[in-house]
């Protein structure tokens, strides 16, 4: 039997709230957690890729916890699992387009040629070919998105952890997005697995999402539609 | 009585323990160069040529006005001065022990620690600040080969590039100033060149690693240890500057005692 993609066990959120989270999220689901700022749904998305450690429980990404792992592992482990993270975390002096294609220069054992190609392909996925030679700070709020979704996919991965992925863009470009980063429908649901977290979610998008959960500022967490 | 020395202690100690983190901080960043990866490589080669453009080649008008003037200002003095005691021939040796020796590698040192030192904490604490030092991480790259280990290359190689300039720039001036002065140019070079030993281009290359890593350690270290707030950027700055300033006297000074 395969490990899950992600799965949360008995993992304490931050500020000692009583409650510990347990939470699997199926393999070509697409499952979003959403809470406000107390709630610690922020936390998640670290924890998965041993950014941070929980005080207590563990998370494991396929059946790994990556916190575990000795160093070169981890980061070589985390170019599985692609992450959003709140506010983009783009470079700002590098282009859009470099900055797509950084994890992929990095860390791809792949030629050069090879390498531009599939950020060709990622820009035109995302729609973002024509404004890639900007810098972040003369993109708008969109393309600054479309760029962090494209560097998220870079290495094709089959998790994607996308924290508060739509802040900023109109429901149209969300549903656009949270379209390319499923990667296309397979009869168990999208070929990627997503965990979004965020504060709230148009209902646009939820009705994309298989399974939306709220986060308590108590740390309960209860499905909001199955 | 007991706690003013313990208030010392504590204070000597908690310094003592931020230099240790300094000394573990800079050999991280060497091991994780040498552990780049290929890709790793071509990524990290292409960043330090950036910084070594910012760091050395912008910056060489500003070192040959710098040694230029020092040197023709102390030269000129120099000249009249010794000129009076039938002495000009110790100009060289002066050149050589005070500029090519002492001045030239502090106070190139001190200026790049100025010019580039800050701009280095200051990018490095945006960097942390705005989240894109995590982004690195989560991505599977590690943040002290991308951001730590070109900018410490490219110290290394611009510090010991720029000590070349500023001693030649200065060799230069002081010909300029001791031919204004009355002294041939000829009789000027075979004093330097008299008074130039090997001991001193070794003395120049360990000085020039020793100033490279302190001004390419130090700024990353303090620009890293940034947490999540713009306020903490300017700190790091005012931090990275000053310990990269002291470190440059008391290694200067630890020089002219051992050597």
């Amino acid at each position: 039997m395969t490990a899950p993609p992600l799965e949360f066990v008995n993992v304490a959120l931050p500020a000692r709230r009583p409650q510990a989270l347990s939470l699997t999220v199926p393999a070509h689901h697409t499952v979003a957690v959403l809470g406000d700022e107390a709630s610690g749904v922020g936390a998640l998305s670290g924890f998965a890729l041993g950014l941070e450690r929980p005080a207590a429980g563990s998370v494991k990404v396929f059946g790994t916890v990556i916190a575990d792992l000795p160093e070169r592992e981890r980061l070589a482990f985390r170019r599985r699992v692609g992450y959003l993270p709140a506010g983009d975390g783009l470079l700002q002096n590098l282009s859009l387009r470099d900055n797509v294609a950084l994890p992929l220069r990095f860390g791809s054992a792949a030629a050069p040629p090879e390498i531009e190609g599939r950020v060709n392909v990622m820009l035109a996925q995302v729609r973002l070919a024509p404004a890639a030679a900007r810098r972040p700070a003369q993109a708008s709020e969109e393309e600054r998105r479309r760029a962090a979704f494209a560097r998220a996919m870079a290495f094709d991965p089959g998790l994607l952890l996308l924290d508060q992925p739509f802040d900023g863009v109109t429901v149209r470009t969300a549903a656009e997005l949270l379209e390319v980063a499923r990667g296309g429908e397979t009869a168990e649901g999208g070929r990627r697995t997503i965990l979004v977290t965020g504060h709230e979610l148009p209902e646009a998008i939820r009705r994309r999402v298989e399974t939306v959960y709220r986060l308590s500022r108590e740390g309960v967490l209860e499905p909001e539609r199955a | 009585m007991i706690v003013p020395i313990a208030r010392l202690g504590g204070s000597a100690a908690r310094r003592l323990s931020r230099l240790g983190a300094l000394a573990r901080f800079g050999f991280g960043a060497l091991r994780a160069g040498f552990a780049l990866s290929a890709a790793g490589r071509r990524v990290a080669f292409r960043v330090t040529l950036n910084q070594i453009r910012f760091t050395a080649v912008n910056a060489v008008g500003l070192f040959v006005l710098l040694s230029g003037i020092l040197s023709f200002l102390v030269i000129s003095q120099l000249v009249r001065q010794l000129g009076t005691f039938g002495a000009t021939d110790l100009i060289g040796t002066v050149i050589v022990v005070a500029i090519v020796r002492e001045f030239g590698p502090l106070i190139t040192a001190l200026a790049v620690a100025g010019r580039s030192g800050t701009a280095i904490s200051a990018e490095l604490a945006t960097n942390k600040v705005l989240g894109e030092v995590r982004a690195l991480e989560a991505m599977g790259i590690d943040s002290r080969q991308y951001l730590v280990v070109p900018r410490l290359a490219a110290a290394l190689v611009s510090v010991f590039a720029l000590i070349v300039v500023f001693d030649v720039g200065a060799v230069a001036a002081g010909f300029l100033a001791a031919s204004i002065n009355g002294m041939t140019g000829t009789r000027y070079a075979e004093t330097v060149l008299q008074s130039l030993g090997a001991d001193d281009i070794w003395l120049t290359v360990a000085k020039a690693v020793a100033f490279g890593l302190i001004v390419g350690v130090v700024p990353c270290y303090f620009g890293l240890a940034a947490r999540r707030s713009t306020t903490e950027i300017p700190i790091a700055v005012s931090r990275a500057t000053v310990v990269a300033l002291v470190g440059i006297f008391i290694c200067s000074a630890l020089f002219a005692a051992i050597v």
